[in-house]
Order: C-alpha cells, then structure tokens, then sequence
C-alpha cells in the first residue's frame, strides 16, 4: 500500500490518495486510517463517519469485483464546509461495468435515495449476485452523490457532496 | 433453559454469541462486520433463527453497542433474517430488539433502515 499524503491547514483541506491491492482484509484497515486521520484534524465525527463509509463500501466494491491487482483511492476533505470526494478506480469485467452503470443510473435518478435504499434491501433478499446496496448506502446513509466515469476496462467512482452544502447533522 | 446454544463466532475483528433464557435470546456482536465475515453471520443468523422457532422465542434482543462497523453485506444477512421472520405465520413470529449506542454513528442509520422493512417486529433501545 502506497500513501500520499496533502495537508493544507490555511484552506482547511486534507487530501491522501493511496494505491493498494483490492483485498477484502484491506478494507477495514483502510476505513480505520481514513476514521482515525480524518477525525484529529477535522473534528466532525459525522462528517467523517459518512466518508469513511463511502470509503469502506467503494473498497469492498473493489476486493469483490476488480481484476488486476492495482485499486486507486483518493479522499479530499474540506474541513472548512464539511464538502468531501472520495475517488475509487480500478479495473473490472464488462458485465460488471454494465452492472454498475445501471446501478448508479438508478441511484442518480431517484429523488428518494432512503426509498431506493429500502427498495434495494428488499430486493437483495434471497439473491446472491450483487445488489447495489452499498451503492445505495453511500447515497442514502452517506448522504453522497455518486458518478461513474468509465474508460475501456476502468471504472471511476466518485461520491462527493456539495463543498457549499454542509453536511447535515 | 438458560445456555449458549449458537456456535459462538469469533474471527478476525468480529465476535458474535448467543444464549438463550425462558423464550427470550440474547444475541451480543461486537468487532467489525465486513466482507471477511459476512459467510459466519449468516450462518450464526440461521442458527439463532431456527433456535427462535424451536422454543417459540417471543423477543431476540440483538446489543450491537460495541459494534464498531457494519457493511451492506452483513445488513443483506440481517435483511434475510427479519424478511423470514416476516414471513412466519404469525404463531412464528417473534420482536427483535436492537440495543445501540448514539455515539456509534452507523447504526442510527442503518438500524433505522432496517427497521423500516418491518416496523411491526423491529424495534431499536439506544
């Protein structure tokens, strides 16, 4: 795992981007890095709660579906207005872009994320192959937008919230 | 009956056990739910299902407080496990009890969530 780290208390931003191998045992200790590093500068544990969330259930995402053994992850925290992004590419399959496509086209279209949320949990009942669900979460729990870029094989996922909107707690 | 029925899970940052009292089961996780354990939750969940319908339990109190973390695919096993409660005739069903802590932020969401797919039979103590 490799860490960079950008710190820059006059503006109040805090950034790392770090490139590690889509592990599931990785996950968890990534989420307690982000919670913990996140949480002496910044001071909202919401805040940071609800990017450390987007960071665990992207990761997961990653260590279940990526080929290749390179995932990058980039967070940036603006401490000032609570505005977040969390940036996750990796490489995967053709079915499951096509898979997260719809799945983040039917997260985007939705004005009730709670309601899509629950709609997602019921639907996840009995079914084995992915769901979606920690998609949905990011947006309703997390409270994050999510966007999808996608180049060949390569898949972006960015949840971010409005650096203008402060986080709601 | 007062024992420690359910095979009691204890791996990598996760811990979960049970025990069960005069149609009432106590159930205590603790750790982190993640990927690495979601095969293990699901099979204590099963196991604490059928211990339910065996003595006709009426309440399974679930005390998440120390509970550091849960990712959507351990909420899909507890999304099995209160849609067949659901699903019982109503002789079979039973309440589950989420005991929480405020100060643990995933689980006022989440538990909320999963409380909306059965507020007949769920209920959260913080």
């Amino acid at each position: 795992m490799c860490v960079e780290w950008m710190t820059m208390p006059e503006s109040q931003t805090l950034s790392f981007g770090l490139q590690l191998q889509p592990q599931s045992r990785m996950v968890s200790i990534v989420r307690r890095f982000v919670e913990e590093s996140f949480e002496k500068i910044v001071g909202d544990p919401e805040a940071v709660f609800r990017v450390s969330l987007a960071v665990h259930e992207l990761l997961e995402n990653a260590a279940k579906y990526a080929v290749g053994d390179k995932t990058g992850l980039s967070v940036h925290f603006e401490s000032s207005d609570a505005g977040a992004s969390i940036t996750l590419t990796n490489q995967t399959t053709p079915k499951h872009i096509e898979r997260l496509r719809a799945c983040i086209s039917e997260i985007q279209a939705s004005e009730e994320p709670f309601a899509l949320y629950q709609k997602m949990m019921r639907r996840s009942f009995g079914i084995q192959e992915e769901s979606g669900l920690g998609l949905a979460r990011i947006r309703a729990e997390g409270e994050l937008n999510l966007s999808l870029e996608i180049e060949g094989n390569t898949v972006t996922i960015v949840a971010s919230c409005s650096p203008r909107r402060r986080m709601p707690t | 009956m007062s024992n420690g029925w359910a095979e009691a899970v204890n791996e990598n940052d996760f811990a979960a056990q049970a025990t069960a009292s005069d149609r009432r089961i106590q159930v205590s996780l603790t750790g982190t739910a993640d990927l690495t354990v979601r095969t293990q939750l699901d099979q204590f969940l099963r196991e604490v299902h059928s211990e339910a319908k065996r003595c006709s339990a009426e309440e399974v109190t679930v005390d998440v407080r120390r509970l550091e973390f849960m990712n959507s695919s351990c909420l899909k096993s507890f999304v099995w496990w209160i849609s067949t409660v659901q699903e019982q005739a109503d002789a079979g069903k039973y309440r589950i009890v989420f005991v929480s802590s405020p100060s643990v932020y995933w689980q006022r969401r989440s538990l909320n969530a999963l409380a909306c797919l059965a507020n007949e039979i769920i209920s959260i103590q913080a």
